[in-house]
């Protein structure tokens, strides 16, 4: 007999929208002013366990069937590529490129490889959180 | 709706393209016309225009802050009685609302206005049970929640 969650299954719906934004928009905020991968990843991870708290564990797995173990290898080799391919070109481990380019509708931005490492972080702090939460969870 | 919000929009590019005008500006300008077209062709539609539903959630918002001015005034008067003579209680409250949407629309403004808590949603949707901090009369609470919320919630989604 589960009680009757419309108000908190509804709201959790409408406010996953605005964490998961904010979660993108911190992230990419994190050169220039607070933010960056680590608080990024905590955020959108937030955003999923509002789900699970708001569902339960098995529908948001039925929802979005990722394997968070496999998310945190791949953001682990991301972050390790990125940190690792200067010195195939006779850098010193670690040396980031920059450039500026002409992006169609964003004009002119500049583009980071520090971007990508960063994103390696999210995708390693979005795994381990959810893994956490999940195998926490399904302990019966 | 969303049709009518679609076809607008449709509309307002289709006047950007028209007028080589590809700024805010010209997106704002044929957003207006594509809404007085619509007014114009409004028996065609087989849902009432999008913009008097825009109307009614103004009219909401409205309503709800004056709601909450005065249901906090009432509090005010409540807490700052020399006597406590109030009478609190539970009650059961019928509503006419169906979508999950206007369910939590409903409950969040009873919640939010003082005095009175949803504590629960039965599980066939058709009661809440709110728990009223002076509920003296609670057949004139429930009307007065049937008379300015529900109502106003029924004027945003009838078709």
């Amino acid at each position: 007999m589960r009680t009757n969650n419309l108000i908190l299954q509804f709201t959790s719906k409408f406010v996953f929208f605005i964490i998961f934004f904010f979660a993108v928009h911190i992230f990419f905020a994190g050169h220039y002013t607070p933010g960056g991968g680590f608080v990024g990843g905590l955020l959108m991870s937030s955003a999923l366990v509002l789900l699970v708290i708001a569902y339960d564990l098995k529908t948001v797995q039925m929802i979005l069937p990722v394997n968070y173990m496999y998310m945190t290898a791949i953001g682990l080799i991301l972050a390790l590529g990125t940190a690792a391919f200067p010195m195939f070109v006779g850098k010193p481990f670690f040396t980031h490129f920059y450039d500026y380019f002409h992006l169609p509708l964003i004009g002119k931005t500049s583009l980071h490889t520090a971007a990508l490492f960063d994103l390696g972080v999210f995708l390693v702090v979005v795994g381990v959180t959810m893994t956490i939460i999940q195998t926490i969870g399904e302990d019966e | 709706m969303a049709f009518q919000i679609l076809l607008n929009f449709s509309l307002a590019f289709l006047w950007m393209f028209l007028s080589a005008n590809y700024s805010a500006n010209g997106f704002l300008i044929g957003f207006i016309l594509g809404a007085i077209a619509l007014v114009i062709m409004r028996r065609f539609f087989k849902s009432r225009l999008y913009i008097g539903r825009v109307w009614a959630i103004i009219a909401l918002t409205f309503l709800f802050l004056k709601e909450l001015i005065l249901a906090n005034i009432a509090v005010l008067k409540v807490v700052l009685k020399p006597k406590l003579d109030m009478q609190p209680a539970f009650f059961k409250y019928e509503t006419a609302l169906t979508e999950e949407w206007e369910l939590t629309l409903l409950s969040s403004l009873i919640t939010l206005t003082p005095g009175t808590v949803v504590v629960h949603i039965s599980d066939d949707n058709k009661y809440l049970y709110v728990h009223a901090i002076d509920a003296a009369d609670i057949d004139e609470t429930i009307a007065s929640i049937r008379d300015s919320f529900e109502k106003a919630i029924l004027e945003v989604s009838r078709t």
